[in-house]
């Protein structure tokens, strides 16, 4: 890497200085002792920047201009808004929906599948067997995205295996007529998004420890109070975070959507592309990820107020103050 | 003890919560199994079974643009594993020891937890013009070579995760042992190689491990830096998929599940031998 060099050199000449500077910050502490952890951050440093936050920045730049003339993907010499409406046609209002609702509906199944299963896994199966179901989870995660997506658009195809024994035991009178719907869109994210919220899931409830549940049945509770005042507490930093690994890239994914949806199934991801591939009209597409990005924090941000929401209610409702598990 | 107890009791959440597990396996393996068959379809259409026969692997292999294509999808996934492991690593140590409230360590980490939460189409289109204007118009020219810029791409994405694998690995870790070591008149950087380093290998390795299947998993950022004669295997399906699927996919698609399962085995098997139980090697893993 060109980039790579340059840091290194400037992370020799470093810790002297940050030593010196460091004065202020706890005496005595390890941050004396340790020899530039700010020096030591900086290749990282200068990647993330280089490499994320001025193409990213860019990019939002871009979403004020313009696009002058057929040849030229975009202009930025006069600056304004007039992207953000052009970006909101009819068609991309109906599809950013569409897709903020597959997203929203998809980590909630995935939440609703994951919780009793991480459960199972975390508590109910043996030690002995634990670390092979857990391999089991990981395969699918090891194998390719896009692979496992062709395998449901061949289970799910109108001439396929599985349309065929259910016309055969009786359960279909014509073809299966999923793929290429909704349907199929919302079955393939589900499922190719599961494992990043069982893993999650698992090691949170895994954390909340047999031993305090143990305590709780010994203090008298039942199997349904030591559930919803022990394990579901503890486990909310796993739901917090299956939560986000699910929804954010499921917001911009369009591949499984393509493979599974076909026309119907366009997500905002797609739209998106085809302005920087197809369109060449960079500005347009860089006001639809504003967008993008932006709708996505506000859903993060709401979930997270309704979070708190419940915990406060939570706290409310108990005679025993909860701690989140954090604290 | 009282695990087993509660395990032989079967109780009807037990056995419902069994039933529901053994689904949910079956839920996740079924279109994997289906892959793995469809890849002996002997037909000329993926989704269009005609009979058994292994002619997809014999024209899979011999077909250049797809053998070509993997060859690609793994250099850039070794490149990726190693810079974001060599970023991540450095970044992870880094935060892991930094004084409490420092600048620097704060904006790393929310520009990191950025790059994480930053939906993947967004990170194509914006790596699109930076690569142009950076390796066209300002001539830096390794920029221009499409597996350096797969590799690039790819990196910025898993250096995040491999810096926070790393950082939980420490933070658990008493840096009491550093000090000591200081203490006793180590070199900086005989303290890191002797003693931080050998404490993150397993969140090193875990990282590495993620950054290269995420590598190679990666479609839409691909898709979006690749440049003529780079197509990763991915971005090749991709392509395939809107216009026919022929089974030679599934057929190399089921080798290369079972070269990462026979990777995956050795690494769980070094791990396992460097101590820490497979539980703990996957939760550092999930972070």
């Amino acid at each position: 890497m060109s980039t790579q060099t340059t840091p290194q050199k400037t992370e020799n000449s470093k810790p002297q200085r940050t030593r010196k500077s460091s004065k202020p910050v706890k005496p005595g502490g390890m941050s004396a002792r340790f020899f530039g952890a700010s020096a030591m951050s900086f290749p990282t440093w200068a990647y993330a920047l280089f490499f994320f936050v001025i193409p990213v920045a860019l990019v939002i730049f871009y979403s004020f201009g313009y696009k002058p003339d057929e040849f030229t993907a975009v202009a930025t010499d006069h600056l304004s808004f007039d992207r953000y409406p052009e970006a909101m046609s009819a068609s991309f209002v109906s599809t950013f929906f569409a897709t903020l609702r597959i997203s929203i509906v998809g980590t909630i199944l995935c939440l609703i599948i994951a919780l009793p299963f991480s459960y199972w896994l975390a508590i109910k199966v043996s030690p002995a067997r634990r670390s092979l179901a857990l391999a089991l989870v990981m395969v699918p995660f090891w194998t390719n995205f896009l692979v496992r997506t062709l395998g449901w658009q061949i289970m799910l195809s109108p001439d396929g295996f599985l349309s065929k024994w259910m016309q055969g035991l009786g359960l279909l009178d014509g073809p299966l007529d999923i793929l290429y719907t909704r349907s199929a869109v919302q079955i393939g994210v589900v499922y190719n998004y599961l494992p990043l919220m069982i893993l999650p899931l698992f090691v949170a409830i895994d954390a909340s420890g047999q031993k305090l549940r143990e305590a709780s049945y010994d203090l008298g509770a039942g199997k349904v109070t030591t559930f919803l005042r022990v394990t579901l507490p503890m486990a909310m930093p796993g739901v917090v975070s299956g939560c986000l690994l699910v929804f954010i890239p499921l917001n911009g994914d369009y591949v499984t959507a393509t493979v599974l949806g076909g026309a119907s199934g366009s997500m905002v991801g797609q739209l998106i592309a085809n302005q920087f591939n197809t369109a060449q009209n960079w500005a347009v597409g860089a006001a639809m990820a504003v967008i993008l990005i932006l709708a996505t924090l506000v859903v993060v941000g709401i979930g997270f107020g309704l979070l708190k929401l419940g915990q406060m209610i939570a706290a409310k409702l108990n005679s025993v103050p909860l701690t989140d598990g954090r604290a | 003890m009282s695990k087993k107890n509660t395990f032989a009791r079967r109780t009807p959440t037990d056995i419902g919560l069994n039933i529901w597990g053994v689904l949910v396996f079956a839920y996740l393996f079924i279109p994997i199994a289906v892959i793995i068959a469809y890849s002996f379809n002997t037909g000329k259409v993926l989704a269009n079974f005609r009979g058994f026969g292994f002619d997809a692997y014999i024209s899979g292999v011999n077909n250049d643009i797809i053998v070509s294509s993997i060859v690609t999808s793994l250099q850039a996934a070794v490149g990726a594993a190693l810079v974001s492991t060599l970023f991540g690593t450095l970044g992870g140590v880094a935060l892991a020891r930094a004084p409490k409230g420092a600048w620097w360590a704060l904006g790393l980490t929310a520009i990191l937890g950025l790059t994480l939460v930053t939906p993947e189409i967004v990170d194509g289109i914006s790596f699109l013009p930076w690569f142009v204007t950076v390796g066209v118009d300002w001539g830096i020219t390794p920029l221009n070579n499409g597996l350096v810029r797969l590799i690039i791409a790819h990196s910025m994405f898993s250096m995040a995760i491999v810096t926070f694998i790393v950082r939980a690995r420490l933070a658990g870790i008493d840096s009491q042992l550093e000090d000591a070591a200081a203490d006793l008149g180590a070199t900086p950087w005989n303290r890191f190689k002797d003693i931080t380093l050998p404490i993150a290998a397993p969140g090193i390795l875990a990282g590495a491990l993620m950054s290269f299947t995420v590598s190679l998993d990666n479609t839409i950022l691909s898709s979006f830096v690749q440049q003529p004669g780079y197509t990763p295997w991915p971005v090749y399906i991709f392509s395939a998929v809107r216009v026919a699927l022929r089974p030679e996919v599934a057929a190399m698609s089921t080798v290369m599940f079972l070269l990462t399962l026979l990777a995956l085995a050795i690494v769980g098997f070094v791990l396992r031998k460097a101590g820490g139980s497979s539980t703990e090697i996957i939760k550092t893993m999930a972070g």
